[in-house]
């Protein structure tokens, strides 16, 4: 395993800088206390990282034996505006998660949780960081519409949550619950795509996986332990901690988290074209599997929490009965117990989009119905939300039958910031698309 | 049931082994310490993911390798790798698995530019040092040395 650092001309790389200052004001404490929390780490590198040493080959899809892209003008024009589509999704992804993880930072429930999830965000930052290398170390200009290198970071760093390209990353926080629940519900699908990205016909995309998936790895486990550690308090009695707590939080993002995989349907370009190696349903089905194995793992530390004489096998015992009965043993309810929404559950995108499906798998005739369903299974902070809102006026149009599902999915409103990169520079407008590409001025945010 | 038919897989170690990694450690011990596993594992995880494997059987983890590469240790400045906790659930032993996630770790290792790997043992564990001997390892002129805190024969005297 050899890995090359590599960093942007000094310029990009001041911009990264700069934009922290916004958007990770912790990010220089961090640095200065690394090794009070994490003694003899490596030190951090803001820098990309490129595995040197991975395969020459093309591993699937059409062009599986012939030897990897290395320039974007060696894959076809198609190929191209397909993979700057994929990389500017995860530049955008690795700068939102931050901006997310920010607003509930310091309602982290201790210090070493708060160091872990700052780690989390210096590392999406470096992931960031290497996706800007990928846009700005080739040229793309014949796939990306006359826009330069330089134009595509602005409008990457530009971004706030609420104009993400994914939704998963427009949801503002609503506690420290909903930073180790995104850690383990999204990470992991990016644990996912970097896995399928590892073999990608571009090599330099390739390349650029494997530290990332090291680094997640860490990620993943800043999320879980600390779920874990939160139902072994709640187990214990402690007033501040509650299973339902982390099951609101669960409802929130694994509908996100699923259709952050793309449409069920879909993902066979990916793999015709070699940058994956599996469609997004086969992808999206393992992911459900292991999210399940999780909240099951989450639930046995709980359980022994709450009979700490029981063996394990016993509590896995309590967990199948309570499961299939629905009832109680020994005043722990089912509902105690965390559950893993039915896959159509909360949907806004892909095949289940605005289906009124519970969180078992039982439907609501009525769009009203439905979301007083979701406002008893959604934490309050979320519930006032300008994402459930919209929804909301969505899903009552779909019910309605003023709007298609395929409509309701494009109204689902993409803000886009136009102006200049730092916020602190200039004012800039916010535009609302509307679902035939064109535009109209919703607020102006003065700086 | 026969290991022979049964599906054997060696792969890194993830945080959601914690539970199996918590119960293979209670089977042999009989302490049941989810906060110890929990720290460790994050340890593990963060400094280098793909060094410490698990072996699943049948798709259920039912041992476990933990280690990594360091330098710069006792006066040793070339790469070391370091083999410092393993178990296998005892249903599961003398079927080669604790060799298989070894020669894993040692791929590894080799990889992360390492020429030596060291472990410590209590070496009047049978157990513990056949297993250890199979591998490979034996006696080297480093030795772990110890020295109580306190110094012999000297109580401590409560303070007022």
């Amino acid at each position: 395993m050899k890995v090359e650092n590599v960093e942007l001309e000094r310029k990009y790389h001041s911009a990264v800088e700069h934009w922290s200052t916004h958007h990770f004001k912790d990010y220089p404490v961090l640095l200065e206390q690394w090794d009070k929390y994490f003694p003899t780490d490596e030190k951090f590198c803001l820098c990309a990282k490129m595995e040197v040493g991975t395969s020459d080959v093309i591993q699937v899809g059409e062009y599986k034996g012939e030897k990897k892209r290395e320039d974007p003008d060696q894959l076809t024009e198609e190929q191209a505006h397909h993979l700057l589509a994929i990389i500017k999704a995860q530049a955008s992804t690795e700068f939102g998660s931050i901006q997310q993880h920010a607003g509930t930072l310091d309602r982290a429930y201790d210090d070493q949780d708060r160091a872990w999830v700052m780690r989390v965000m210096a590392e999406e930052l470096r992931h960031g960081y290497q996706m800007l290398h990928l846009l700005l170390s080739k040229d793309w200009s014949h796939v990306s519409g006359g826009v330069s290198g330089p134009q595509m970071v602005e409008e990457i760093l530009s971004m706030t949550t609420g104009n993400h390209v994914l939704d998963a990353f427009n949801l503002d926080y609503d506690s420290f619950i909903d930073n180790i629940a995104f850690a383990a519900f999204i990470d992991r699908v990016g644990k996912y795509q970097l896995t399928m990205q590892k073999v990608c016909a571009y090599k330099p995309m390739a390349d650029s996986m494997p530290q990332m998936l090291r680094e997640e790895a860490f990620h993943l486990a800043a999320g879980v332990i600390p779920m874990r550690r939160f139902a072994q308090r709640a187990a214990g009695g402690d007033p501040l901690a509650s299973m339902t707590a982390l099951q609101h939080a669960v409802n929130k993002w694994f509908p996100r988290a699923l259709e952050m995989f793309g449409d069920e349907r879909g993902g066979n370009k990916n793999v015709k074209f070699g940058f994956k190696d599996m469609k997004n349903r086969e992808a999206q089905d393992l992911y459900i599997e292991e999210v399940r194995k999780m909240l099951r793992d989450i639930n046995a530390r709980f359980v022994r929490g709450r009979f700490p004489d029981y063996s394990p096998e016993q509590a896995d015992a309590v967990i199948t009965e309570l499961e299939q009965t629905r009832g109680t043993h020994k005043g722990l309810r089912h509902e105690d117990l965390l559950r893993l929404p039915d896959r159509r559950f909360f949907r806004r995108k892909g095949e289940c989009a605005f289906e009124t499906i519970g969180i078992d798998g039982e439907t609501f005739a009525d769009a009203d119905e439905y979301l007083r369903y979701l406002a008893k299974n959604l934490n309050e902070g979320y519930i006032a939300s300008r994402d459930l809102t919209n929804y909301a006026d969505a899903l009552r149009k779909v019910k309605a039958g003023t709007l298609t599902v395929a409509d309701g999915i494009k109204a689902m409103p993409k803000l886009k910031r136009l102006g200049g990169t730092c916020p602190c520079s200039k004012s800039v407008r916010w535009v609302m698309e509307d679902g035939n590409g064109g535009q109209s001025t919703v607020a102006v945010r003065g700086s | 049931m026969p290991e022979t038919a049964a599906s054997v897989r060696i792969r890194p170690v993830t945080e959601l082994d914690i539970d199996s990694i918590v119960r293979i450690d209670e089977r042999i011990t009989g302490a049941y310490r989810p906060e110890v596993w929990e720290r460790r594992v994050m340890y593990y995880l963060r400094r280098d993911p793909d060094a410490s494997q698990a072996a699943e059987v049948d798709g259920k983890v039912v041992g476990f390798m933990f280690g990594e590469v360091r330098s710069g240790e006792f006066g040793i400045e070339e790469p070391a790798g370091w083999v410092e906790r393993f178990g296998l659930h005892p249903d599961h032993r003398g079927r080669d698995l604790g060799r298989a996630m070894f020669d894993a770790m040692r791929r590894h290792f080799i990889e992360q530019g390492a020429d030596t790997i060291r472990t410590l043992a209590d070496m009047n564990e049978a157990g513990v040092a056949g297993f250890l001997g199979a591998l490979g390892f034996s006696p080297s002129r480093l030795q772990a040395l110890e020295v109580p805190c306190k110094p012999e024969g000297r109580q401590e005297t409560p303070r007022a």
